[in-house]
């Protein structure tokens, strides 16, 4: 709601149906329907992507470190689309997402591979430093190639920036989600037996080190679309998981996967609106804010969290969350329901067309009996 | 030992010779006939007002991160611990360009750019601190952190520069690391700054090997152990915010130099840090004479008059690499 109202043309809340309804007619219903809605959209899916994609890496790694900022698989997707922008290449709008997963994908299969896969989590973590790393130098270079316009461009760019985005960027998304999500839903139980340690999942009947690479594909599949948008914006893919964690410390990843995309969700909504008014005149970009303020608070949820998960165990039943939930209150499950119901929409609908075309792609085979209970829920 | 600080030293001189022959501007020949009192007007200027100061400024610069560097991994105890990872260059980096964008300091008044550098890796340093909290004694775990605090403080770089959008093209350059029009005033403001810390590195060698002894061992020989680690602290923030306000943010030097250092000098600091100093000097110089050969083999081939590859860039792409053969060879157990 703030995010559609506030701004220079300043639309009170009471009016914003009225302009919607309005819609080409008067100046605050263009702004609010061509530029708000989209832009707010936007925030909303790229957090979703972004929360999940890490949740998603932090469980197959078993790590709860493992973000996309420290894989390179952000950077490889960043160099992926300002090298085309840097030298002057033109390519079609629709190679753009393509180009950002080739990068990604080096980023992440490079680390994976420089790290081996069963190494421990900090040797991984430090490798992806390396990694990510090396790549930000190749876009250094970039950008000194670059001039001056181009330069401002790109710079915002890579902070990961929600400006000026309209309809089109949105559409474009879709058909990366729609091959996304049900390879998600697919793969969350997988996530769930991943958990208890490789030997338990190999003795369950999951092939560990397949089931990872299938993880670190989808992560890849969800973050690049994204970044190939709106940049990188940073550490949402940290602080989100952590966050669904800490309110529900109790649940599975199953259950921590709808969560988390939605705490992804309600981050870069809320970083979005300081983004755009902090310095009114000047635009910042959303990840500086994410980054600013994602990071401290993940690492305080990420040590509370190792503290109180004993503590919050013994007393489960008078859940913390219920505690705490009064005082977000309406706000934050207002827009958590309201992104929650397109996407369960989505997840079933192409279920529903799927079993004709026999399952898209990363299915990963021991999982379907029980992605049947997923789906009920 | 002589012999390997000598092949060391003659190493730095025989970088810093191509060093002044690598740039684009005339052949060497001409280069030596500058030297032996030819050329003309513009000739003498070339080698005598931007070669020369460009190539001390990489010199000092490379020496003081590395000794930067092996300071900060000896007094943590730490092999991950270089300025990059500990929060003090991205602190550093911080201040400088918050200085300069509040209009505290200007880059034609220099020794302020450098206040600022040291006040920003200070407090670099003292939020890895603060976060590390109770864990700073496991090594990968302060480096993680160190990473995470990297993250917040280039954040707000990215704020300020976003700010005050002005010189950000310059700014890009240094924020990679480049030598390219270095003059006389830097090395000027570098010196005195760098032989002064280095003094101190020099004089804190011995408590240092002490202290990469184990805290145990440095209380048993009568060190005070908390007010040592201080002040090399200290020291290492000084000498990385000096070396940040010359060159910029020279990525992995000095990380993986003084892993260098030690492999060819061996433990004792006394021995080890004038050969980390050397060893830093030839890293940096040899890669910007690279650096500058390869953009001008690039330039050549591709045709692109103005492309310059930024020093910055060829070390964290060499010093990636190491890290991975570094991580790699580790066994698990300490990572």
């Amino acid at each position: 709601m703030c995010a559609l109202s506030l701004g220079t043309p300043y639309v009170p809340p009471h009016r914003l149906l009225a302009s919607v309804l309005d819609g080409d007619t008067t100046l605050a219903g263009i702004v609010v329907t061509e530029l708000r809605v989209p832009r707010l959209v936007l925030a909303l899916i790229a957090g979703a992507c972004l929360g999940a994609a890490g949740l998603v890496l932090q469980e197959a790694l078993r790590n709860p470190l493992a973000v996309p900022e420290m894989l390179g698989v952000s950077s490889g997707a960043a160099l992926g689309v300002a090298a085309p922008l840097v030298l002057t290449l033109s390519l079609p709008a629709a190679v753009q997402p393509l180009l950002a997963i080739g990068g990604a994908a080096l980023g992440g299969g490079l680390t994976l591979l420089a790290a081996g896969l069963g190494r421990s989590p900090s040797a991984v973590l430090l490798t992806g430093a390396a990694v990510a790393a090396a790549l930000q130098a190749a876009l250094l270079v970039l950008m000194v190639m670059a001039d001056q316009l181009d330069l401002q461009l790109i710079y915002r760019y890579l902070l990961g920036s929600l400006s000026a985005r309209t309809w089109d960027d949105v559409t474009g998304l879709w058909p990366w989600l729609l091959v996304a999500v049900p390879a998600l839903v697919l793969c969350a139980p997988v996530l769930s037996v991943m958990r208890l340690g490789d030997e338990d999942a190999e003795a369950l009947g999951v092939r560990a080190q397949r089931a990872r690479l299938a993880a670190l594909a989808i992560a890849v599949l969800l973050i690049a679309p994204v970044t190939a948008v709106c940049g990188p914006v940073a550490w949402v893919g940290f602080l989100a998981p952590h966050l669904a964690r800490w309110f529900n410390p109790a649940a599975g990843a199953v259950r921590w996967l709808p969560w988390s995309a939605a705490w992804g969700a309600v981050v870069v909504g809320v970083a979005d609106v300081p983004a755009r008014l902090a310095l009114a005149p000047v635009e910042t970009p959303a990840g500086a804010w994410t980054a600013l303020l994602g990071v401290p608070a993940g690492v305080a949820l990420m040590r509370s969290g190792g503290r109180g998960r004993g503590r919050a165990a013994r007393r489960r039943p008078a859940a913390p969350t219920d505690a705490r939930e009064p005082l977000y209150g309406s706000r934050r499950t207002a827009s958590g329901t309201a992104d929650e119901f397109p996407r369960a929409g989505t997840c079933t609908e192409v279920r529903g067309s799927e079993p004709g075309r026999g399952g898209p792609s990363g299915a990963v085979p021991p999982a379907s009996g029980t992605t049947g209970t997923e789906d009920a829920r | 030992m002589t012999r390997r600080f000598t092949a060391l030293a003659a190493l730095a001189v025989v970088c810093a010779a191509v060093e002044m022959v690598a740039g684009r501007g005339m052949s060497p020949g001409v280069a030596w006939d500058v030297l032996n009192g030819g050329g003309d007007a513009t000739e003498r200027h070339i080698l005598f007002h931007l070669r020369l100061p460009r190539m001390l400024v990489s010199l000092g610069a490379g020496a003081c991160l590395a000794v930067a560097g092996l300071v900060l991994q000896s007094a943590l105890r730490n092999p991950l611990a270089g300025p990059e990872v500990t929060g003090v260059t991205p602190g550093a980096v911080l201040g400088a360009v918050a200085a300069t964008a509040l209009g505290l300091a200007g880059w034609d008044s220099p020794l302020a750019v450098v206040l600022a550098a040291c006040a920003g890796g200070c407090g670099g340093a003292a939020l890895l601190w603060l976060l590390a909290g109770r864990g700073r004694g496991d090594p990968a775990q302060t480096a993680v952190h160190g990473v995470l605090v990297s993250a917040v403080l280039g954040g707000l770089t990215a704020m300020v520069l976003l700010v005050e959008p002005g010189g950000l093209g310059s700014v890009v350059q240094w924020l990679v690391g480049t030598t390219e029009g270095r003059v006389w005033q830097h090395w000027h403001l570098l010196w005195p700054w760098a032989l002064a810390w280095g003094a101190v590195a020099w004089l804190l060698a011995g408590p240092l090997t002490l202290l990469r002894c184990g805290d145990d061992i440095a209380l048993a020989a009568g060190l005070a152990a908390r007010r040592a680690r201080t002040l090399a602290l200290l020291c290492a923030v000084a000498l990385t915010a000096g070396a940040v306000a010359a060159v910029g943010a020279l990525g992995f030097v000095g990380l993986l130099v003084p892993h260098l250092a030690v492999a060819v000098f061996g433990a004792d600091l006394r021995v080890s840090l004038p050969g980390a100093a050397l060893l830093g000097a030839v890293v940096v110089c040899g890669a910007d004479a690279a650096a500058q050969l390869s953009s001008r083999l690039l330039a050549a081939t591709l045709d692109a008059g103005r492309l310059t590859l930024p020093v910055g860039a060829l070390t964290a792409c060499l010093g990636a690499a190491l890290l991975l053969v570094v991580v790699r060879r580790t066994p698990s157990r300490t990572f």
